[in-house]
């Protein structure tokens, strides 16, 4: 069949216009607008004033960003670390024809339906709470002292616990998916084999599931840099420096915070260029890492 | 079924033309900062029925929210159409100033008078008279009657030393004396640090450092230090905001340093009525302010509104008289019109009347590139983690290394 070119573009020319214009453009006006002084994110480009890296400079020297980072790495490596492991424990053991697994599914996804506003209304006002908040009722039915969950040292803490029991559900319903696509036969191979459960998990279910895991570790360094809903709800005043996230920091410096009238939409594109940056770095090192084999589900 | 597609036909024809009818009758635009749903959206919805059915001025109210201040930058910068908009005075005064209309002439013609201290500041920012208060706000301590009368304090605190008295007083009766959120611990320090220093010294320390060779800003410290230690804090302060002020309402504390709002937020969270007072944060000896926090969410209108003074009449109309006083009754707020009453807060309008220059919401310290640092240190100093104010100081100045 002869190709047409005119009407191939004509099909094609409504998503390129598309993708030049919503997602492309922007982009490059934020890359260009982070070596700007610009005070309002729409100011007219004839505003803007070159400033070299001086908004990366700013960033780095600014303790607000700096505790931001922090936050984010540990979000990022201990939430992450728990939350895909939790989550592929939980897949392994929900695949296995347990009893009531319909149940059990549905009971850990549920975090997921309700609204991530009442889960962390639920985790502060209730769980957190210092006088009548279930863990300080445990503490104090086991003798112990009340404990300040939500104090400077804890709150980061407090917070990503919340957020890992929020996020357990979608991760292992991932994995649960990833795990269903093995072909049984080669379970039932290996323990003919005489394999063990452990073997089995180690040698058959990781391996296969290496792709599975790679978008699941993306997935998760996305939801962690864009960690925001959660850090506001947890601060739900002004941001405070034990729940900051880049993104807190970033919306602080573009629009302001409380008792704040200072902006710099050229810091916030810097605040945004280092978000990007990071999470094709974390990209490219879980590509390098877990290479992508001829056998996956 | 020709028929059937007249009769739709015409129908759509009829309600185009009573549209356009509509349409010939003046209409503005107001973004509110309010959702639908809340006291002060329900008040501005009948007060804009009752403005159109007294002038045939038509108010499209769209509710946008506290996040209005992430779209009007935007808004204004593009010209779009809308003819008024509220928002935080500061903002309204330094950030959109360039886009607001300037509302002396205006404000002149009708009388308006309001209160001098929002009036001078919005002056003294934009040039020009570009803001109507909607909802004052006075910063104080506020504080439950039936406690005080409980503890047997008769007259409200006016210096640190009777504030200590009343501490005591009140840890005395079994009631903690003073409520304190983690979210509001840089408040209370910046407050006891301006009645120290005054906002212009805190400006010197925030641009050099040389906190720790400051006595004044070592005393401040110090003050609160043995204000914690002393036990005079409640239960589990500071704690995770609003646990600490709710036990206001609760009966279990006493007072709370905060702006006015706090009153109808305890109220609301704990379903009580509480007999709210408020003070003047306590002087010190020797000191160098007794400045009050004044703040409020301001009315004002873009520069290029085809309609201002509608949308002027319509700010005043919202905000005084009959309907001003609404406001503030079923919000219990203070009231934006100086000559009604204060039902929820009595003593808040003479105070606002009697102010000049407003204290700002840690104005001089938040924009220091160590802020964050700086916030984490106020609530750990509440939290019992400092030992002395020389210490504090010093690892305030290592900040700044």
């Amino acid at each position: 069949m002869k190709k047409n070119r005119t009407l191939i573009f004509l099909f094609m020319a409504p998503t390129v216009i598309c993708l030049l214009l919503m997602y492309v453009y922007p982009v490059l006006r934020t890359v260009a607008m982070s070596f700007f002084r610009v005070e309002s994110v729409t100011a007219d480009m004839g505003l803007w004033r070159f400033n070299g890296v001086d908004n990366y400079v700013k960033i780095f020297h600014n303790s607000g960003f700096i505790i931001s980072l922090r936050n984010f790495l540990a979000i990022w490596i201990v939430g992450g670390v728990i939350t895909l492991a939790l989550s592929l424990l939980i897949a392994v053991i929900l695949t296995s024809k347990i009893r009531f697994q319909g149940f059990f599914r549905a009971a850990i996804y549920l975090p997921n339906v309700i609204s991530a506003v009442a889960l962390a209304t639920m985790w502060v006002q209730y769980i957190f709470n210092y006088d009548y908040g279930l863990l300080n009722q445990l503490v104090t039915f086991l003798g112990f002292d009340k404990v300040r969950w939500l104090g400077t040292d804890a709150k980061l803490w407090a917070m990503i616990a919340a957020f890992i029991y929020g996020s357990i559900g979608y991760y292992m319903l991932i994995y649960i998916s990833g795990i269903e696509g093995i072909p049984t036969d080669l379970y039932e191979a290996a323990t003919i084999d005489g394999a063990s459960k452990g073997k089995q998990f180690f040698r058959i279910t990781l391996p296969l599931l290496k792709g599975i895991i790679k978008t699941t570790i993306t997935f998760w360094t996305i939801n962690a840099a864009t960690f925001y809903l959660w850090s506001k709800l947890f601060s739900p005043v002004q941001t405070e420096g034990s729940t900051i996230v880049p993104v807190i920091y970033l919306y602080d410096t573009v629009f302001g915070g409380k008792g704040v009238v200072e902006r710099d939409a050229g810091a916030g594109a810097a605040v945004g260029v280092v978000l990007t940056l990071i999470i094709i770095a974390v990209y490219i090192v879980t590509d390098k890492l877990l290479k992508s084999s001829d056998l996956e589900y | 079924m020709k028929k059937l597609l007249s009769i739709v036909l015409v129908a759509v024809m009829v309600l185009a033309l009573g549209c356009t009818a509509f349409a010939d009758g003046t209409e503005i635009t107001y973004w509110s900062m309010w959702n639908e749903g809340e006291p002060q959206a329900t008040v501005i919805a009948e007060a804009a029925e009752a403005y159109e059915a007294e002038t045939g001025v038509h108010v499209n109210i769209e509710w946008k929210g506290r996040d209005i201040n992430t779209l009007l930058s935007a808004a204004l910068e593009s010209g779009e159409d809308f003819d008024l908009f509220d928002d935080d005075y500061t903002r309204i005064g330094q950030v959109y100033a360039p886009y607001t209309y300037d509302l002396t002439e205006m404000a002149e013609a009708a009388g308006y008078e309001g209160y001098a201290c929002f009036n001078n500041q919005a002056i003294a920012w934009a040039g020009y008279l570009n803001s109507l208060p909607e909802q004052p706000n006075v910063g104080g301590v506020f504080y439950d009657k039936a406690a005080f009368e409980t503890a047997g304090i008769e007259a409200a605190p006016a210096t640190w030393a009777e504030f200590l008295d009343a501490c005591a007083k009140l840890k005395d009766a079994g009631i903690d004396p003073l409520a304190q959120d983690d979210a509001y611990c840089n408040f209370t320090f910046y407050y006891h640090l301006v009645r120290y220093l005054g906002e212009d010294g805190i400006a010197e320390l925030r641009e050099n450092g040389g906190w720790a060779d400051n006595e004044k800003a070592v005393q401040a410290v110090q003050d609160l230090i043995d204000l914690v230690n002393a036990g005079y804090l409640a239960e589990g302060a500071p704690d995770a905001y609003p646990s600490s002020q709710n036990k206001i309402g609760l009966g279990l504390a006493a007072m709370v340093v905060c702006a006015d709002y706090v009153t109808a937020e305890v109220n609301a969270n704990t379903g009580t009525e509480v007999d709210w007072g408020m003070f003047n944060y306590p002087t010190v000896e020797g000191g160098a302010s007794a400045d009050a926090y004044m703040g409020a969410n301001s009315l004002a209108i873009p520069s290029y509104s085809e309609h201002a003074q509608e949308a002027f009449d319509f700010a005043l109309f919202l905000t005084t008289g009959e309907w001003g006083q609404k406001l503030a009754d079923d919000c219990h707020q203070i009231p934006a019109d100086p000559t009604n009453e204060c039902t929820s807060l009595p003593g808040a309008v003479e105070t606002l009347l009697a102010a000049e220059k407003p204290m700002s919401w840690c104005g001089e310290l938040n924009t220091h590139p160590a802020w964050q640092t700086m916030r984490d240190m106020f609530v750990e100093m509440f939290e019992g983690k400092y030992e002395s104010g020389a210490e504090f100081c010093a690892a305030m100045d290592a900040l700044y290394e």
